[in-house]
């Protein structure tokens, strides 16, 4: 059985308040002194310990292995706010048991709009892991884990080998998520499947007292993934789980650190990094109609474009993207690109009462939705100008 | 219950709060005799015997004839609510009751003296405070009425916590006695929307200096930049009047506001009905029930950050008083975004109305039971 521990790190590029009457201002849409003030925070919390003991462990423990993915916009946030964060991930990739996943460089919804885009987004995620890092990635992630048969063929025309997905009962019907899957759709394309109970295990409940299986040991929860059947179990988690979802105090970090040693006394367990794991024989090929993703309680794209402001929202930066790319200047298509980023539509989630409300609260980085779309479609009614005004 | 005005001769939150609450605890089983100075007539109320010191012509004729004291009351004023607060402390059928409630300052002295006579427990409703109402410029006799009637209520409810963070910090109130009671609306038979050629930007209140009506019309220029053609309506009548006129004259708006003075319920409704976006640009508001009509009616509103309203509902843009090009810009954003003004007006209406009247009596009534031994299911 091999444990496959993939983390993901990114931060957005969150806007600043970008009054109507603020249109035609040339004033920048992002906050940047306040992005990386947020950024700094996390890295003191989350990024520098977590990762500096991702790095002992891989010292410690020859076996130990793991999976990132970066985005683009958090290596700029970190270029400017703690470039010290990105030494320390060149410091795990060169150990060589390291992967890096590829993704948009954005962290957009690209992945919905007409092509080149998404193609575009992802060549460019590509060049700046090879740049940065020297990474040649041959496994796909989408936003959000977005996964559908349309994306698997996407992910091999672009000569991916893997793609990452959620392990959601709705396109495994029946089957585990710890067996190595094939894209129906693409047989080319081998798919690791996020096993979430596990997952969110860590991911959600570690620190909450109110769980049964509270405290949760790392001898536990190896004992645990002990007695799963199948070859691979895949856990997926923001990178932020460690440090700063649950902060230093409940003990993740030790529990992070402890987990090889945990895991060394199952002889049944070993590490696999995502490109070592689709090397599997896959069992069954696996079918996805319809996106699925790994937010909420229907694994849809709900938590994006669920409701009116956030489609109205998407549809008008379709319709700016058109005019952004005939206008043909860099600067604009880097700030529309910006606002594709998919936390941007995340904010504007009206949440009603269920489990989920708690959790889009909790990232959101405006007082309601409707501030967080007003904001947004100023930005971007500011953009569209911009691109009209080139275009004259 | 020691009250003031009451329905329907009311101009503020304080006469609306009494009325729903009263009625509201008489549905509970509960039986209200309502001291007032005024001889009415009153919208009856199953259940509220009304009381007033007027039944004898005499003394009626030197009761104040209106609530609304302009910048404060005068000597002859005073004279006659000490008239009133001398009535009620010497009243001897307040010993058949179980409970005393006094809203705001009006009859402290006399639900004081009352309460001490009878030792019956004393709850006071603070609706707004003397230093709100005069823009920081309290009258001393009556925020000497105010702290005797914090000092001895036994639990004060205010109507926010904004309100309530004020009655500790300026008048010392304790927090182990301070309770929140927010206001409510009651759901009124709605009125399909109306649809104008021009779109319409709603205030309805008091022309008064604390309601910053002034930050409206300076707003309303701005707004006008951006979305020619939009209507301004003010609603309400007070001594501000005047000066607003001058102010939207001297802004160049005259054209594109217009001032109806007092408006009944019925025409409140039909503006409602016709408004894109309310107005709520409050300097000072300790609740804002205005606001919160609007909401159930369900227009987006745009409030004051210090009103008790946006502490309820994430429904409204909440704004700081003196920050006009933000009460413009969130009122362009309404107007120009459909998405925006309909999802918010949705959630509003929601907000505004999941907790009605029967939820604040319910509240009280719980204050009430802190003071009784749960004898408050009994209050009279």
């Amino acid at each position: 059985m091999q444990i496959v521990l993939y983390l993901h790190l990114h931060q957005p590029w969150r806007l600043a308040r970008f009054r109507y009457l603020d249109l035609g201002s040339g004033r920048s849409y992002f906050d940047e002194p306040r992005n990386l003030e947020l950024f700094r925070g996390i890295a003191e919390r989350s990024y520098r310990p977590a990762l500096g003991r991702l790095l002992s462990a891989l010292e410690a423990h020859p076996e130990f292995r793991c999976s990132l993915s970066i985005t683009g916009t958090f290596v700029e946030q970190a270029d400017r706010a703690a470039p010290d964060v990105l030494e320390l991930v060149r410091a795990l990739v060169r150990t060589g048991r390291v992967a890096l996943v590829a993704e948009t460089y954005y962290h957009s919804l690209a992945f919905l709009l007409p092509p080149p885009e998404l193609a575009e987004e992802v060549a460019l995620h590509r060049q700046m892991l090879w740049d940065r890092f020297g990474a040649r990635p041959k496994v796909l992630r989408m936003t959000e884990l977005a996964y559908s048969d349309e994306l698997a063929r996407f992910a091999e025309s672009q000569r991916f080998h893997g793609m990452l997905a959620e392990g959601w009962e709705g396109i495994l019907h029946g089957h585990p998520p710890t067996h190595v899957y094939c894209a129906a759709s693409a047989p080319t394309v081998q798919l690791l499947l996020r096993h979430y109970p596990l997952s969110d295990d860590v991911g959600f409940r570690f620190s909450s007292r109110e769980w049964s299986e509270y405290p949760l040991t790392s001898e536990k929860y190896a004992g645990w993934i002990a007695a799963t059947p199948g070859e691979v179990v895949n856990l997926f988690m923001d990178f932020e789980t460690f440090g700063e979802h649950h902060k230093a105090d409940t003990g993740i970090l030790e529990f992070l650190s402890a987990l090889p040693e945990a895991v060394a006394v199952h002889p049944r367990l070993g590490w696999a990094t995502v490109e070592e794991a689709i090397h599997l024989p896959p069992r069954e090929s696996v079918s996805a109609p319809v996106t699925v993703s790994w937010a909420d309680q229907n694994r849809d794209l709900g938590a994006w474009l669920g409701n009116d402001l956030q489609r109205s929202a998407f549809e008008a930066a379709k319709k700016v993207g058109v005019l952004v790319e005939k206008a043909g200047d860099p600067e604009l298509l880097t700030s529309w690109r910006r606002l594709l980023t998919s936390d941007h539509f995340y904010y504007m989630y009206v949440s009603g009462h269920g489990a989920d409300a708690g959790v889009h609260q909790y990232f959101s980085s405006y007082g309601s939705p409707y501030d967080a779309y007003a904001n947004y479609m100023n930005a971007l009614t500011d953009l569209r100008q911009r691109a009209v005004a080139r275009l004259r | 219950m020691v009250g003031w005005e009451f329905p329907p001769h009311h101009t503020g939150g304080l006469g609306v709060h009494c009325y729903e609450l009263c009625r509201e605890l008489t549905r509970l089983g509960h039986k209200v005799t309502f001291l007032t100075p005024f001889h009415g007539p009153f919208t009856p109320v199953e259940g509220v015997t009304f009381r007033w010191p007027g039944s004898d012509p005499a003394v009626d004729a030197r009761l104040p004839g209106t609530y609304d004291f302009g910048p404060g009351p005068g000597p002859s004023a005073l004279a006659a609510i000490d008239l009133y607060n001398d009535w009620i402390g010497a009243l001897p059928e307040v010993a058949e009751h179980d409970l005393l409630h006094v809203h705001d300052w009006f009859g402290t002295v006399g639900a004081v003296r009352a309460a001490h006579r009878t030792r019956l427990p004393l709850v006071m409703t603070v609706h707004s405070t003397e230093y709100d109402r005069s823009l920081g410029h309290p009258w001393a006799h009556i925020l000497a009425r105010e702290q005797t009637g914090l000092d001895h209520a036994d639990r004060v409810i205010a109507v926010s916590r904004h309100l309530g963070q004020q009655l500790r910090e300026r008048y010392g109130v304790p927090e182990g006695k301070l309770r929140v009671v927010y206001n409510a609306v009651r759901p009124s038979p709605r009125l399909a929307r109306l649809e104008h050629s021009r779109s319409i930007v709603l205030y309805v209140g008091r022309l008064a200096a604390m309601k910053g009506v002034d930050t409206f019309l300076r707003a309303a220029q701005r707004v006008s930049e951006h979305a020619p053609g939009t209507l301004f309506i003010v609603a309400g009548e007070g001594p501000e009047y005047p000066r607003l006129l001058t102010l939207a004259a001297h802004l160049g708006i005259s054209d594109r506001v217009l001032f109806l003075g007092h408006v009944s319920e019925e025409e409140r409704d039909l503006l409602l009905a016709s408004a894109s976006v309310f107005v709520l640009p409050s300097v000072v508001e300790p609740f804002g029930i205005a606001a919160l009509e609007a909401m159930a009616a369900g227009v987006p509103a745009v409030v004051s950050k210090t009103s008790g309203v946006a502490e309820i509902a994430d429904s409204v843009f909440a704004v700081d008083f003196w920050d006009t090009e933000e009460f413009a810009s969130r009122i362009t954003e309404l107007l120009r975004y459909p998405e925006l003004r309909s999802a918010m007006g949705a959630r509003a209406q929601w907000t505004a109305l999941k907790e009605g009247w029967a939820e604040r009596a319910l509240q009280t009534v719980q204050v009430y039971g802190e003071l009784t031994g749960g004898k408050g299911a009994r209050t009279r």
